[in-house]
């Protein structure tokens, strides 16, 4: 085995051993977005997700992310200024808390009053499907109401002495 | 028949809640919000003045602190402009400080309307808006009264009338450091 045979071989195995860099280069990256949960983003991205969150306070029904007021672009500022400082997006939303309250949030926190705004729709279905079923349960049980006039037929004292004359006569015709 | 009473109180009972809850809502004065930093140390700046040394708050501690968010376009900002300087003129030698923080304005601008309508109590600026940030400023006005321990005991959205900006002062010093 000589020199230049051994590097030709090296040579054509080259372009595989790129690919199966690449390949394990894109298994790395699928192993830490799926461990990480999502791909690091960016300052900007981050910006945009934590004023997506925030209620913009002089607008009606706009997020500081959508608001084009001066006082959101100051806020989305203070954001990317915070996150500068090291600040985590809950220390950043506990600060805007802290100013103007539980208002400033998009979505109102899960714990306290405002928590009802969760948990009251499931207990009134839970309410209402307990009702249901009660009610479905009562209704099966009831007894069946015959239809009007299905019942035997209402005799009156004449028509009853008649009939109870005509079985003691056929009582009375039976031989033996 | 009991089941039909039963109902139908139910159903009274449920509208008689929804009355007196907006009943109660309707009976409060809109610009008396019950704001999450009454209560609590006021956030402390120093802000630049538009004619003076820059303004720290933390160094008027001992004094009650009147800061009134202003701008020169606003319309209200004006209509509460002599009450404001009214406190400042009665109070100021009462240890009681009126701090006019100018909010998203040019110094131009801002300039301009303080010499016009010439106020006299120090004004300053918050480029930025940090400040106002951190007291959750919605617009302008709104005022903070700070008591001589630094925290703030009223918040006021919209503008100030002197007798409430005066009878709140007194009861502030009335009540000494709280």
């Amino acid at each position: 085995m000589n020199a230049a045979g051994t590097l030709g071989r090296a040579r054509a195995g080259l372009p595989g051993l790129v690919v199966l860099l690449a390949l394990a280069a894109g298994l790395v990256t699928l192993v830490i977005v799926a461990v990480d949960g999502h791909p690091p983003a960016s300052q900007g991205q981050q910006v945009q997700q934590i004023a997506a969150g925030l209620h913009c306070p002089i607008c009606k029904d706009l997020s500081v992310a959508d608001s084009p007021a001066p006082l959101a672009q100051q806020m989305r500022q203070e954001i990317a200024q915070k996150l500068r400082a090291g600040e985590s997006a809950d220390q950043i939303r506990a600060g805007f808390v802290a100013a103007y309250g539980d208002s400033v949030l998009m979505s109102p926190p899960r714990q306290g009053v405002a928590g009802a705004v969760y948990y009251l729709p499931l207990l009134v279905l839970a309410a209402g499907l307990i009702a249901g079923f009660t009610l479905l349960r009562r209704w099966l049980r009831a007894p069946k109401a015959d239809p009007p006039g299905a019942g035997p037929p209402q005799l009156s004292a004449a028509q009853r002495r008649a009939v109870a004359k005509a079985v003691a006569r056929l009582r009375e015709e039976e031989p033996g | 028949m009991r089941r039909r009473t039963r109902l139908l109180a139910g159903l009274v009972a449920v509208v008689a809640i929804i009355v007196v809850l907006l009943m109660t809502g309707l009976g409060k004065d809109p610009s008396v919000i019950a704001s999450p930093l009454v209560g609590r140390a006021a956030p402390n700046f120093t802000l630049p003045q538009l004619d003076g040394p820059p303004v720290t708050l933390a160094k008027l501690r001992g004094q009650v602190v009147v800061i009134n968010f202003w701008a020169s376009w606003c319309t209200e900002c004006q209509v509460e402009q002599a009450a404001l300087d009214q406190a400042w003129q009665q109070f100021q030698d009462s240890g009681v400080v009126v701090i006019g923080v100018n909010f998203e304005d040019s110094t131009g601008a801002a300039r301009g309307y303080v010499r016009a309508k010439d106020v006299t109590y120090p004004v300053v600026e918050d480029a930025g808006s940090k400040t106002a940030l951190a007291y959750g400023l919605r617009g302008v006005p709104e005022t903070f009264v700070v008591n001589r321990s630094g925290h703030i005991v009223r918040h006021v959205i919209g503008p100030v009338s002197a007798a409430a900006l005066t009878s709140e002062i007194n009861s502030v010093l009335l009540t000494g450091a709280q």
